[in-house]
């Protein structure tokens, strides 16, 4: 279960999380929906401390750590426990994918070499992306490489992945690979916190919406709630510009 | 002035300078290595910006770029010597070729720190991300994700700065060291036959050069393979956006010409 309690960042003055908390529990998915500029993005990366809170306590089971004063091996531990999947996917451009997938293993795991390969191997296959094992990230696709970055996430066997719009920088042919996989992983019993504007992918995949705008959480509950029977405002107007969009593009 | 132009004194200088690549490509080497240790003593502070460090190594870097090397050779020369005296110690039976490569070594050193700054910088900050997300640590995220990123972005402004100091080498003669163009202005000193000597000379050194171009460009593409495109559409932006960085890197780096 990940717990946050009273997360705060800012940015100089700007206060950009007012004090988030959110409860995750093992097996599901959350989605995490808002405007731009809401700080969804900051509170993704304020899990793994890519963002230093200035204050709050992120918990992972039984493991807590206190953002007033983290000790550097609780920010070691905390990034071991969880993964990241970028918007920009950022492969390593040096490593092939599958060199992508198996740094993580050998380096931080310390798994033996073949054993490290071997998995990656099958995570590779698990994405689709078998035949590409020795392809560098410049070879690759954008959905091509957002898989990598996937099963560069699964390979650590994280307590949580976390995806921040892991399809916003993809042409639109391509998004529905990247999805197919992560439908594909949710349906493991993966924990998983999404940042997306997909909204219909959200609505089908997540157990949980959480709608933040300004900072705060506005309103969290239950796709089937959030999207039928919004109970703020300010969640409707939201949703209902998404929908209208959609209607648009159509 | 000198003797009637005559082009068979060219191939006979030619072959009697050959020996003394030796001796040129000996300083440029060594000025490189000890280079490339100033340049990383110099680099880190300016990286990890370590307070008054940063501050003498900005100093270090614009005194050995925005001087002329000739000045640089005087000043430590016959400068160094005097002032080490002064808490005495006797340097003056020093090979010349000590302070030469000291020199050298020093200049070449101020544009490796650049080069490394320069390098580093480009490496996109995601990738750092990407390791700390994986879990390494900040010692690990360099070794194996920036700096052989920067290395690779580094080498052609190494070559540069090798050719460009293989050029600047032609300037030791004037403390004495015997070297391709002390050797070219000695050869003809019978003969007379100065122009045709100097014709060999530019000769050895233009094919050095090349040869040495040559060589930097197999290993710049042994190193970037990585960024090899094949032909897919959407990896376009992310490389030309890499390439940006990495002329801007170069631009930061390039030596002009010969600063005598
Ligand atoms: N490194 C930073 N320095 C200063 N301000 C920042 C920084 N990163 C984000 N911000 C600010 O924090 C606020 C929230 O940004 P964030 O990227 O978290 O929003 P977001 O909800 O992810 O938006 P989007 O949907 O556009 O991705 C914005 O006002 C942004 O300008
Ligand atoms: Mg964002």
């Amino acid at each position: 279960m990940i717990r946050l309690q009273g997360i705060r960042k800012a940015f100089g003055k700007n206060e950009v999380l007012k004090g988030i908390d959110l409860t995750v529990d093992k097996g599901e998915v959350v989605a995490i929906l808002g405007p731009s500029g809401s700080g969804k993005t900051t509170l993704l990366r304020c899990i793994n401390y890519l963002e230093k809170p200035s204050d709050g306590e992120i918990s992972i089971d039984e493991f807590a750590v206190n953002c007033r004063k983290p000790a550097k091996k609780d920010i070691h531990a905390l990034r071991r426990k969880t993964a990241m999947v970028f918007q920009q996917y950022n492969l390593f451009r040096h490593k092939t994918a599958l060199e992508n997938v198996m740094e993580g293993l050998v380096v931080v795991k310390k798994l033996p070499k073949a054993e490290a390969r071997q998995k990656s191997v099958e995570l590779l296959e698990k994405v689709g992306l078998g035949d590409k094992l020795d392809a560098y990230p410049s070879q690759l696709s954008g959905g091509q490489q957002q898989r990598v970055g996937i099963a560069r996430a699964l390979a650590l066997n994280p307590e949580v992945i976390l995806f921040d719009e892991p399809t916003s920088a993809l042409d639109p042919e391509l998004v529905g690979e990247v999805l197919a996989v992560i439908r594909k992983i949710a349906k493991e019993g993966i924990t998983m916190i999404i940042v997306t504007h997909e909204m219909s992918f959200a609505q089908e995949v997540a157990n949980h919406i959480v709608f933040m705008e300004g900072g705060a959480v506005v309103e969290e509950g239950p796709p089937k709630t959030i999207f039928q029977s919004p109970k703020e405002e300010r969640t409707r107007q939201f949703l209902a510009r998404f929908t209208s969009d959609s209607a648009y593009s159509i | 002035m000198g003797a009637k132009f005559d082009i068979r004194y060219v191939f006979e200088y030619f072959v009697k300078l050959l020996p003394y690549i030796q001796i040129s490509l000996f300083i440029v080497a060594s000025s490189i290595v000890l280079g490339l240790v100033f340049g990383l003593l110099a680099a880190i502070p300016r990286l990890y910006r370590v307070p008054v460090l940063q501050r003498l190594s900005q100093v270090y870097a614009s005194f050995f770029r925005g001087t002329p090397i000739l000045i640089q050779l005087f000043l430590f020369y016959y400068g160094l010597p005097e002032v080490l005296k002064l808490i005495h110690i006797d340097v003056t039976r020093f090979p010349v070729l000590v302070f030469v490569i000291l020199v050298y070594g020093l200049h070449s050193g101020a544009y490796v720190s650049e080069g490394i700054r320069a390098a580093v910088t480009a490496v996109d900050r995601g990738q750092v991300e990407a390791a700390y997300a994986v879990g390494m640590s900040g010692f690990k995220a360099f070794t194996r994700i920036v700096f052989p990123q920067a290395l690779a972005i580094a080498v052609p402004i190494l070559a540069n700065l090798v050719i460009a100091t293989l050029k600047d080498t032609s300037l030791a003669f004037t403390l004495g060291v015997m070297e391709l163009t002390g050797k070219a202005q000695t050869l003809p000193t019978m003969s007379r036959h100065f122009i045709e000597s100097y014709i060999a000379l530019a000769a050895i050194y233009f094919i050095v050069s090349v040869v040495l171009e040559r060589l930097f460009l197999l290993v710049e593409r042994r190193m970037l393979k990585h960024e090899r495109e094949t032909g897919n559409a959407d990896r376009v932006p992310l490389g030309k956006k890499w390439l940006k960085k990495r002329t801007n890197a170069g631009l930061a780096l390039s030596k002009g010409g010969t600063r005598a």
